[in-house]
């Protein structure tokens, strides 16, 4: 198995994430969030550049920085 | 037709058993609050979405789950209005559980567009938007985590508030998603929304997040700069909602105010953020009973509810992190020194109830079409006004969107209460 294949998620995998949770995914649900996983994400600028240090509690700081123009 | 409306209670009574078959807005019809004879809100008939908790009453959510639940305690926004001398004389009905932005629902019947049944009434205030636009009512309360305040306004061609996160007290209001939860009006006009909003924005004690910050008064702000991106609207919006916005910026400009263009955000990644976050924080909310009463789900609930379990811990840990970051980066590059940014509230026309439904052939591509423009402002914690600013060729309203700095709800609430003052579309009145 190549890395790539390695890293694709399987309806087996998904059934079992949620089985691991104690949900049954409905009919045909599992394949359907597999497939939906393992879409390319979308390039995202922000993520690309994000500083090792940043975490959640910034969204507070930014918040009081953009009250203002 | 031209706005001339009774808003006694005998003639929102009348209208409602006139339009009820048509809509399917009320869950229920009682007079939970009587109102009062003193109030900013004295005596205004309103009707909300069967979320807010009123003590002894119930509240379904939409759901086969909750129905026939009786609250023990009264919602924030419902204490408020009631302080405020407003009525409530029913609830409204919603989405199951707010996680659907067409306004159909298996358990209670789809909510219909008051422009033409065959259109979705938006979701998930579906029902808030249907009846103030049939002027069942004179305001609404709905709640917005990726747009449900604003679709339904849009589609109905009314105004609707979605304020800034922790502007509005979420005390006895149904959890979605806490990080992106919020409460906010729906009304006629910027006006009457402002109204509203001033009654039920402010500190509670109980929801930890809302915030101390001064409501400000809409009447008296001046000199108001936005900002819009007239080539990613032609490139990406349907041509007659294009073509209406575009006409809305000219006659903004012709009120006075500063319109600047600038580069638009991506809405896409930050639309993967917010789904990111809304949907592991939706199905933490639900796991008790996707565990135990699975069956009791609509489908398409239950499909998305299935799709947050499998979302890694470090996904929504990286979507927390950039919240800040990409709060930063809109400001600077969007806004820059404006005061809010003008877009549609949605790229496309609205949707037929056929295509957007269960087994509609276009829904899946639809359904996320129809928030590609609002989930980024959850996202971001940002306030945002949508109102009308024309109809299509089908007759169904178009709607565009001001969002504002955080907590500058009076920003946005100018905005569109100028460009009310020069045009007549949030007064047309559907009729039967």
């Amino acid at each position: 198995m190549s890395l790539d294949n390695a890293k694709q998620w399987t309806a087996e995998a998904v059934e079992a994430a949620l089985a691991s949770q104690g949900v049954t995914p409905g009919s045909g649900r599992a394949a359907k969030i597999a497939a939906a996983m393992n879409l390319p994400k979308p390039p995202d600028a922000v993520r690309d550049a994000l500083p090792f240090e940043v975490d959640a509690t910034s969204y507070a700081a930014a918040v009081r920085r953009s009250q203002k123009p | 037709m031209k706005e001339d409306i009774d808003f006694s209670l005998e003639a929102c009574h009348a209208r409602i058993e006139r339009w009820q078959p048509r809509l399917n807005a009320f869950i229920a019809r009682e007079m939970l609050a009587a109102g009062k004879s003193s109030g900013p809100l004295a005596g205004m008939p309103m009707a909300h979405k069967d979320m807010f908790y009123r003590a002894g009453k119930f509240s379904n959510c939409g759901s086969k789950i909750l129905k026939g639940w009786v609250a023990s305690y009264t919602s924030a926004a419902l204490e408020r209005l009631d302080a405020a001398g407003a009525m409530q004389i029913g609830t409204l009905g919603m989405a199951e559980f707010a996680y659907n932005p067409t306004g159909h629902n298996q358990h209670w019947g789809d909510c219909c567009n008051a422009w033409n049944p065959d259109y979705i009434a938006g979701g998930s205030s579906s029902g808030s938007g249907a009846a103030v636009a049939a002027r069942l009512v004179w305001g609404a309360l709905g709640s917005d985590t990726g747009g449900s305040v604003r679709i339904p306004a849009a589609v109905n061609g009314i105004t609707g508030l979605k304020t800034t996160w922790g502007r509005v007290s979420r005390h006895g209001a149904m959890p979605l998603a806490h990080s992106l939860d919020t409460v906010g009006p729906l009304a006629r006009s910027a006006e009457d929304c402002g109204q509203m909003f001033e009654v039920i924005a402010g500190y509670d004690e109980r929801d930890s997040i809302t915030s101390r910050e001064p409501v400000g008064d809409f009447r008296k702000v001046a000199k108001l700069s936005l900002t819009i991106s007239t080539a990613w609207i032609e490139k990406h919006v349907e041509p007659e909602v294009a073509a209406a916005v575009l006409a809305a910026a000219k006659e903004l400009r012709a009120a006075g105010l500063n319109v600047k263009e600038a580069e638009a955000p991506d809405f896409e990644a930050l639309s993967v953020q917010c789904s990111t976050i809304l949907s592991t924080e939706a199905s933490a909310q639900h796991l008790p009973w996707m565990r135990t009463r699975p069956q009791d789900y609509g489908s398409a609930v239950r499909a998305r509810l299935d799709a947050g379990y499998a979302v890694p811990a470090t996904a929504y840990i990286e979507a927390l992190r950039l919240r800040g970051p990409w709060l930063d980066r809109f400001c600077a590059t969007t806004l820059a020194s404006a005061d809010a940014y003008l877009l549609p509230t949605m790229t496309l026309r609205v949707p037929t109830r056929a295509e957007t439904g269960p087994g509609g052939a276009d829904s899946a591509c639809l359904l996320p079409e129809i928030t590609r423009l609002t989930r980024w402002v959850n996202y971001l914690g940002l306030p945002a006004l949508v109102l009308p600013c024309g109809f299509d060729s089908r007759g169904l309203p178009i709607s565009m969107q001001i969002v504002g700095r955080p907590f500058a709800e009076a920003t946005v609430l100018a905005a569109g209460h100028a460009y009310q003052g020069r045009t007549d579309w949030h007064q047309r009145v559907p009729t039967l």
